[in-house]
């Protein structure tokens, strides 16, 4: 009961984050058709601008400031750079993202040095919010999954609430029509593409303190928000929600149970052949749980193309 | 016409030379670089017969060249503890073969999608493979993953890097070669219709998908063989082998040099696998400068540098073409005018 309840809230909090890294990817695939491969490094770049205002003392003003500059730079690069090359092709798109990603890695690794940085959170943060039998759950899990969860539905809301809400849904489904209409579609791209980014830089600012902070921590979470933006279905917000969720469940439950193959096979009575032939047949579900992701992503795109809740291609 | 095909002959009959020549004066470290460069290039040339001419992009391709490389190392283990007889030279046919079959298997769902999808198909198996791998054991070799020794064959002893580079050098002319050989084929030419448009194809008769999958297969194969080529020159491999950067790199050799060519991927990939030896002695950060070469060449010329050439060298004779046009024109006039005067 207390490992259900207990991985059941950290998965919570671990696909919370996941959500908040994925939303303007799967935004901006949605509206632009972009696969953003430099969408992580943004996150990175949020933990770092955190990381400095911690360093000044204002970690508060770090969780601020990081959307804030972040997300300006992800307009100017939307806005100047990857517009012009939206009409060659993914594959250019996908080089081009790439090579971003490289050069962010390697400026941060300019100004900050290869190594990680000591980027912690507040002590006075540090304190536990309720313990569950004898384990005690940290406080600055419970704001992460705040945080998060607020973005959701703040972005949920503005987009079905407001008449800027209307204006971009109109945006991602007739670009022309909204044009003809007397709308900047351009500068909607862009400023829809700088609110992802902020958000992906906010989980950044959030997470590198409780995470290590370094610049390697963009490939690290690099192929994770794919699966997600897949799984949830490409373009969908509320599918990367859900997938979002699913997947910090699933990870949450499977580091923590040591359940094997062969175990399986002793349901239909093979279990001692199945051990005595030993290698991935024995080894604990626990050591698969960075391939359980992928099999999922994999699955979908099989069975489900348009994703959880993706529309139809 | 005739001039462009001298030309031709002639630099592959330098490249050639230089090729054959080159290794003796550049020394061990040298030699076993150009082997590496070869290898690259083997392995865009294989992957652009599925990028540039059947216009699938794939994100992968580390899966059929880690499985190339490492099924080698076994196989030259066979050959070393005489359980298998198998000429050395020859072991980069079992990664021709391995690269071929997992391809073929892979291909016949990967193919059933197409664009982005097609992509994150192969995106999300060579990952599941990339996690995989270091928790195989017997397969993999775990994390530290397998060494093995070259077998002598013959008077080859394969111990000196120069008996490795001429290994290399004609398992990557015969690829090369065999690639090119395709292009002028029938198949060849499906290839391209594949790519410009498939729903012609399928009305003509032909069945897209399994020439997608065959396709697929053939690209594979020959990314197998490129790892067999790693295998036969590191004599070591592991799981890092499956890792994203791999298969990211070979997409970088391929639309820099320019996927709607023949050689820009090839000439793209040995240059840039030489790129990080001749810049790290000058600078620690050679991946910035990369970064902003790999997104200014993609701003700039979105077809890559032999795409770009192309187009200009066609302008140029285009130009050259209507100015001799407008010569012969005004010399007949001035012809003509002549005989109405006298």
């Amino acid at each position: 009961m207390e490992y259900v309840v207990i991985s059941v809230l950290n998965g919570l909090a671990y696909g919370m984050l996941l959500f908040m890294l994925s939303a303007g990817l799967t935004i901006v695939f949605g509206m632009m058709g972009i696969l953003n491969f430099a969408h992580t490094s943004f996150y990175m770049m949020g933990a770092f601008v955190g990381y400095s205002a911690t360093k000044a003392g204002h970690f508060w003003l770090g969780l601020l400031l990081a959307p804030v500059v972040v997300g300006g730079i992800g307009v100017l690069v939307e806005r100047l750079l990857l517009k012009r090359l939206h009409a060659f092709g993914h594959g250019q798109e996908l080089v081009f993202t790439f090579g971003l990603a490289i050069v962010a890695e390697e400026l941060i690794k300019s100004i900050f040095g290869d190594f990680p940085v000591p980027y912690d959170i507040p002590q006075q943060l540090k304190f536990a919010a309720f313990s569950f039998h004898n384990t005690q759950f940290p406080f600055y899990r419970v704001l992460m999954t705040g945080v998060a969860a607020a973005c959701f539905l703040g972005i949920l809301l503005i987009l079905i609430y407001t008449r800027i809400g209307i204006v971009v849904r109109a945006a991602e489904r007739q670009p022309m029509m909204t044009e003809a209409l007397g709308h900047n579609v351009g500068a909607i791209f862009g400023a829809v593409f700088g609110v992802g980014v902020a958000l992906a830089a906010l989980a950044g600012a959030i997470a590198g303190a409780y995470y290590p902070t370094s610049a390697r921590m963009a490939l690290d979470v690099g192929s994770i928000v794919f699966v997600v933006v897949v799984v949830g279905g490409l373009g969908s917000l509320a599918g990367s929600f859900v997938a979002s969720l699913l997947l910090g469940l699933l990870t949450s439950f499977a580091i923590g149970l040591d359940w094997n193959l062969a175990q399986l096979a002793d349901l239909v009575g093979l279990g001692a052949q199945a051990r005595a032939a030993g290698g991935m047949l024995t080894l604990p579900l626990s050591q698969f749980a960075g391939a359980i992701p992928f099999l999922l992503m994999l699955l979908v795109l099989v069975f489900w193309p348009n994703g959880l809740l993706g529309d139809k291609q | 016409m005739k001039r462009r095909r001298a030309l031709g002959a002639l630099l592959l009959v330098t490249t050639i030379v230089v090729l054959l020549v080159a290794p003796h004066f550049a020394g061990s470290a040298g030699q076993s670089l150009m082997a590496k460069m070869l290898t690259a290039a083997v392995f865009a040339c294989g992957y652009n017969l599925l990028m540039g001419q059947a216009g699938l992009l794939a994100f992968g391709h580390a899966t059929f060249y880690g499985l190339g490389a490492i099924m080698t190392l076994h196989a030259m283990s066979a050959v070393e503890h005489g359980t298998v007889d198998l000429a050395t030279p020859l072991l980069p046919l079992v990664g021709l073969f391995v690269g071929f079959v997992s391809a073929a298997v892979i291909g016949l769902f990967a193919t059933k999608r197409s664009g982005a999808y097609f992509a994150l198909v192969t995106f999300a198996i060579a990952e599941l493979v990339h996690v995989i791998a270091p928790m195989w054991q017997s397969l993999f070799g775990g994390e530290s993953g397998i060494t093995s020794t070259r077998s002598s064959w013959l008077s080859l002893t394969f111990a000196s890097d120069l008996e490795v580079y001429y290994l290399v050098l004609g398992w990557s002319g015969v690829s090369i070669g065999a690639l090119w050989l395709l292009t002028r084929t029938a198949f060849g030419r499906l290839t391209l219709a594949v790519r410009e448009n498939e729903n012609r194809l399928q009305f003509l008769g032909y069945n897209a998908y399994l020439l997608k999958v065959l396709i697929f297969a053939i690209s594979g194969g020959v990314a197998g063989l490129a790892g067999s080529l790693f295998a036969m020159t590191n004599e070591a491999a592991n799981y890092t082998l499956f890792s994203p950067e791999i298969s990211a790199q070979v997409i970088f050799n391929v639309f820099i040099g320019g996927s709607t060519t023949f050689l820009g991927p090839i000439v793209a990939a040995a240059l840039l696998t030489a790129f990080p030896y001749w810049l790290s002695d000058i600078t620690r950060s050679w991946p910035l400068y990369q970064g902003l070469i790999f997104m200014g060449i993609m701003l700039y010329m979105p077809d890559g540098i032999g795409g770009w050439i192309r187009q200009k060298s066609r302008k140029m004779a285009a130009a050259w073409r209507s100015k001799a046009e407008v010569r012969s024109i005004a010399a007949e006039k001035g012809a003509s005018v002549g005989l109405t005067n006298s």
